[in-house]
């Protein structure tokens, strides 16, 4: 028992000398407890760390359910705790009841006496435990932090009010003219709404097509070269966060270690956290039954409403300690080098870019018709819309995972908007209105593609309804908008935020006329609408189809997925299912602004390997 | 200093501008006019005073792209808008080709090789001057190889995908050229093998290598498929909505290339053929294997483009697809001569090949020596084979140029036109613009005209003393007479159908007749 914890694993030849020298000198200098880097930082697993205390003679306390004095916790921060994986929950006997996952840290002892002025009684539990313990307790303050910044700080930027009074007055001023000019007018006002709608599919696909055109240009430009990397040396690479928000993710914990492990960035200088909820013990419990050693913190997010991915990843914010930060999935398999990437292109870039998105794309293409679909879209989103969203300055909606943000600069801006659903695109257009840029790089991440109907329809609804909010929420004030990003940005802003679900909103409408003319060819379709308005009509759906066909096809073929070429035919049914999930999104901004669709991963029965960049 | 380049090119390609503007306003004044203008000037007169189903006319005028852009011209002036087109359409197909000249060729000697090919060449003076769409094809056939060359380079879907959109716009400029794709086939495959990465230089053996290889074989089968759609997807798509659009608008699928209603050369080329074949010398069209042997008269800068890009075989090939493009338009359109606009499509393709290989020739003070004596023979040819065209306003376009001489070919459609014009406003004038759009096209007013794609055409045709105070009549020695109803055989059948009408010749040319009509009821 007199052995100390560090001696107890070289004992029982779990770490050797050298291990326990690199332990302690990390330890000395970020001032995370030997224990924490011990088992956040790939020496020991967990079970053999509780293997060795056990064999030592010490016994592992169960201590969700044990009494507490909020009197005592107070004296004690949650950060402090969370570095030392120790905590004090009462005074009892005159003694301070400690939880420590380290019985010999001396440092947290001495803060124990000195700040209590009483002896400690140490309860060795483990550190899992003690973390969502000492987050469920003691982090009150940062939950209500991570829910209510932002709204604090910059109340216009919030989505906790979805509609705003003069947003509800105009879009009922609009309706009631509607229907005046349906009653006074029936067959003029359906030709007005018409050529506008039509007009506007057009423009909306023509930008596309351009952005597209605009975006490919430049498909050779590499913004970081290999040759670049190579002059990276390890003193120039900052601390670097990664922020892993999950939920009921215990299916992919294995294959995630796998996947950071093969990250091409130095041990020490990595800050990964895995954002767990509160009440997810089944990816807490997968963490805890790891046998072999883990690479990332766990941080437990209190239950606070509304129970949401940026609400979890500001929350990890308070526990960031790197320079740069980025956030993936849990099932993502970034481009090995594609950290050091990052690195080089934020030092190469102007310091008003503040944030570099990558592209996102899949692993499990070929799995499923769903998989191709989804792969055709990426590949075109992420490969030639952004780049030439990026090329034209426009403001670019960040994709969900791979934006890598200079921490500073991300708090500055308020982080996460916890009321958005689609934060993310949130993010990328509150940066450009405070004047900041966003980059895009050369590097890519593949996620799991959604392989499964319903879920898919889930995660596109949350995706719509989010873009629905974004647009609500920057549009409060228009005239400020446009002053801010400037007309390109307020136009792409316009065509691609306000554009994405009032077009799927439409198109299952459109689609019904036009098969209605064409297959029953309904005269009373003809005589609603003129010529010339059918002949528009006709073209728009043609040419905007086709046009929308061929930038899906450009896309893959750029990626070299040739397989998947022909399955830009089926884009109208895909688009058909966009209609469903709008649909669906559009009732849940009206109802439950703030729910979050859950998007089940790990369904893939794919095995994906890393994708080593040589 | 890029800007100061662009600002060069521009200041050039703008005097450019000017002289073909002289040259053409100058052609125009002295009378010259050719059926393709004509016809553009009668559509957009009819879009702009029309009354009808204007909608039909607007969309289905074909080629579309031309007729567009010759349309955005005529608040200028209807009669010189066509020719504003190609003048202004030239400049810019001179700034494409010298900027492209620009960023990949060092000195000026390449530079005034160019400028004296579009000072002097009479075939590009004839498509700045005339009034033709051949600007139009010849600058989307320049950027299809521009950015197929691109593409070759540097394998990026860009350049692939803006090929196969300047193929989209070509196809629309002249449907013709369809049947590039036909010739890009085989082609495909062959870039497709070169582009995979093996070790054999050869092509037959990387293609022997692929077809045994199963992981390969399927790369390669894959890659060519998704090249195939890259490229072709859009223009083919294209034409089919282009055609049900005719379907759905004109109940024919093929209304747009066959309907002297919607397109000029269908009436033009069989009255071309008809009037050489059947004249005092007989001339049948070229013999097949001398077509190409023409073009390489014609343009003799091929053999320098061939030689540069000896070293892959799919290159050369690239730039030998027109040959079998002509040479099969030849056989597809047997009765057809072929047109001064696809000889030229060489001058731009071969010096497109010396823009993008001249730093692979070593003696580069040979190679401009050589390039200068063969763009001066080019300018002879140019002007030659103009002058000894089987197609008459070809050979008409020269002659006014050269003579300077008021060409009396229209001057029987402007008397027509004229007389028509001086009728009182509140007549009504029967005619069909098949074979008399050029009548059209000098009518001051066109309101009182009824043509086909108004809404009483057809009933003015069936009771013309109830709906037309004129008729005008294609004559028998009108060369078109045969494809309008209202010719002479009209009148006979109407007559012998109502009775009561009396047709009253008011005015009369070789080619035309103006009969008042009148009703005895009346």
């Amino acid at each position: 028992m007199n052995m100390s914890v560090p001696e107890l694993l070289i004992n029982d030849g779990f770490i050797t000398k050298k291990d326990r020298e690199e332990i302690e000198a990390f330890s000395a200098t970020s001032g995370i407890s030997f224990v924490k880097v011990a088992l956040t930082f790939g020496y020991i697993s967990r079970k053999n760390y509780e293997r060795s205390l056990l064999n030592a003679g010490y016994t592992f306390a169960s201590i969700r359910d044990m009494e507490f004095d909020t009197a005592v916790l107070s004296k004690t921060d949650l950060q402090f705790a969370y570095e030392r994986v120790a905590m004090p929950l009462r005074i009892e006997n005159n003694k301070v009841i400690t939880l420590m996952a380290n019985p010999h840290d001396e440092l947290f002892l001495d803060f124990i006496r000195f700040t209590y002025d009483l002896e400690p009684e140490i309860i060795i539990a483990s550190d899992l435990e003690i973390i969502w313990l000492s987050n469920k307790l003691l982090g009150d303050k940062y939950v209500k932090s991570a829910v209510f910044e932002l709204l604090k700080r910059d109340p216009d930027s919030s989505a906790v009010v979805t509609f705003t009074s003069p947003q509800l007055i105009s879009l009922f001023i609009l309706i009631a003219l509607v229907t005046i000019g349906m009653v006074l007018n029936f067959k003029n006002t359906s030709i007005i709404i018409n050529v506008l709608l039509s007009s506007f599919f057009l423009i909306a696909i023509i930008f596309k097509l351009f952005l597209a055109l605009v975006g490919s240009r430049f498909e050779l430009h590499q913004a970081v070269t290999k040759d670049e990397l190579k002059t990276l040396t390890e003193d120039d690479l900052p601390t670097y966060t990664i922020l892993l928000p999950v939920y009921k993710e215990d299916k992919l914990i294995k294959k995630l270690i796998w996947n950071l492990q093969a990250l091409d960035y130095p041990k020490f200088k990595l800050d990964i956290k895995l954002v767990i909820e509160e009440d997810d013990d089944k990816t807490l419990n997968a963490v805890k039954d790891l046998d072999f050693p883990a690479i990332f913190e766990v941080i437990v997010v209190p239950f606070h409403m509304p129970k949401t991915k940026p609400k979890a990843c500001n929350y990890g914010l308070h526990f960031a300690r790197g320079k740069y930060l980025t956030i993936y999935d849990a099932e993502d398999i970034p481009d090995t080098d594609q950290l050091k990437k990052v690195v080089k292109l934020f030092a190469k870039l102007p310091p008003e870019y503040i944030c570099i998105q990558s592209a996102l794309n899949y692993f499990n293409r070929n799995e499923n018709f769903l998989t191709r679909m989804f792969t055709l879209e990426y590949s075109y989103w992420f490969d030639y819309m952004l780049p030439g969203l990026d090329t034209l300055d426009i403001p670019i909606p960040l994709g969900g995972t791979s934006n890598h943000f200079k921490l500073n600069e991300l708090i500055e801006l308020g982080a996460w908007d916890p009321f958005n659903v689609t934060e993310d695109a949130d993010l990328g257009v509150r940066a450009y209105a405070k004047g900041y840029k966003i980059a895009i790089i050369n590097s890519t991440t593949y996620e799991e593609a959604n392989n499964e109907p319903f879920n898919w329809i889930r995660q596109r609804s949350r995706w719509i309804k989010g873009y629905m909010q974004t647009y609500l929420v920057h549009m409060r004030n228009p005239i400020a908008l446009w002053k801010k990003i400037g007309w390109k940005g307020f136009l792409g802003f316009g065509f691609f935020i306000g554009a994405t679900p009032l077009t799927f909103l439409v198109y299952p409408l459109l689609l019904t006329f036009f098969i209605s003319y064409v297959v029953f060819d309904l005269s009373s379709i003809r005589t609603l609408f003129p010529d010339w308005v059918l002949f528009m009509a006709i073209f728009n759906l043609m040419v905007g189809n086709i046009l929308m066909i061929y930038v899906n096809m450009m896309a893959v073929f750029k990626r070299r997925y040739y397989e998947l070429i022909l399955f830009a035919v089926a884009n109208p049914i895909y688009w058909l299912m966009h209609s469903v999930a709008a649909y669906k999104g559009l009732y849940q901004l009206i109802v439950k602004p703030f729910y979050w669709e859950k998007t089940n991963h790990g369904l893939s029965k794919v095995n994906n390997s890393t994708n080593v960049v040589k | 200093m890029i800007t100061s380049k662009s600002v060069y090119l521009l200041t050039l390609s703008v005097i450019l501008v000017i002289y073909y503007l002289v040259c053409g306003v100058y052609l125009h004044n002295l009378g010259y006019y050719n059926h393709e203008s004509l016809f553009y000037i009668e559509k957009a007169k009819i879009l702009f005073e029309g009354v009808g189903n204007r909608l039909k006319v607007m969309g289905l005028t074909s080629p579309m792209i031309p007729f567009y852009a010759t349309f955005i011209f005529t608040p200028l002036g209807f009669t010189l808008a066509p020719v504003l087109a190609s003048a202004i359409g030239t400049g810019v197909l001179f700034y494409i080709i010298a900027s492209t000249l620009i960023k990949r060729l060092a000195g000026d000697f390449y530079m005034w090789l160019l400028l004296a090919m579009f000072l002097f060449h009479p075939g590009i003076l004839y498509t700045a001057c005339s009034g033709k769409s051949i600007y139009l094809v010849l600058i989307f056939f320049f950027l299809f190889f521009l950015n197929l060359f691109k593409y070759y380079r540097s394998n990026t879907t860009f350049h692939i995908s803006i090929a196969s959109i300047c193929l989209v716009t070509l196809i629309f400029c002249d449907y013709k050229f369809i049947w590039l794709t036909l010739f890009f086939l085989p082609l495909i495959l062959s870039i497709t093998i070169h582009s995979l990465n093996l070790g054999e230089q050869e092509s037959i053996f990387r293609l022997f290598q692929s077809f045994n290889s199963p992981s390969l074989r399927r790369k390669l089968i894959n890659k060519t498929f998704s090249l195939y759609i890259i490229l072709f997807a859009l223009p083919l798509v294209g034409v089919l909505c282009y055609k049900l659009l005719n379907l759905t608008h004109a109940n024919d699928l093929n209304y747009f290339n066959e309907s002297p209603y919607a397109t000029w050369n269908v009436l033009i080329d069989k009255l071309s053929f008809d009037t050489q074949s059947t004249g005092k010398i007989y001339r049948i069209p070229e013999i097949s294997m001398l077509v190409s042997a023409r073009v390489l008269l014609f343009c003799p800068m091929i053999f320098v483009a061939v030689y540069l890009l000896r070293e892959s075989t799919y290159q050369v090939l690239t730039i030998l697809t027109p040959f079998a493009l002509i040479e099969f338009m030849h056989i597809k359109y047997d009765k057809v001569f072929i047109a001064y606009q696809y000889y030229l499509l060489f001058i731009v393709l071969t010096f497109l090949c010396v823009i993008i290989k001249w730093q692979t020739v070593k003696n580069q003070q040979a190679f401009k020596v050589i390039l200068a004596i063969i763009v001066l023979v080019q300018i002879y040819f140019g002007g030659y084979y103009l002058k000894t065209s089987s197609i008459a306003e070809e050979k008409n376009f020269i002659n006014v140029l050269l003579n300077r001489t008021n060409d009396p070919s229209q001057t029987e459609n402007v008397d027509v036109a004229n007389y028509i014009s001086s009728l009182p406003g509140d007549m009504r004038i029967l005619m069909d613009d098949a074979t008399a759009y050029p009548i059209v096209a000098f009518t001051h007013n066109i309101q009182p005209l009824i043509l086909p794609y108004g809404n009483t055409f057809l009933s003015a045709l069936e009771s013309p003393d109830k709906y037309a105070d004129y008729v005008v009549i294609a004559t028998a020695q009108n060369a078109l007479t045969g494809y309008t109803q209202l010719n002479n055989k009209y009148i006979i059948s109407i007559k012998k159908t109502i009775p009561d009408v009396i047709f009253r010749k008011v005015f009369e040319t070789n080619d035309w007749i103006v009969y008042r009509v009148i009703s005895n009821k009346q």
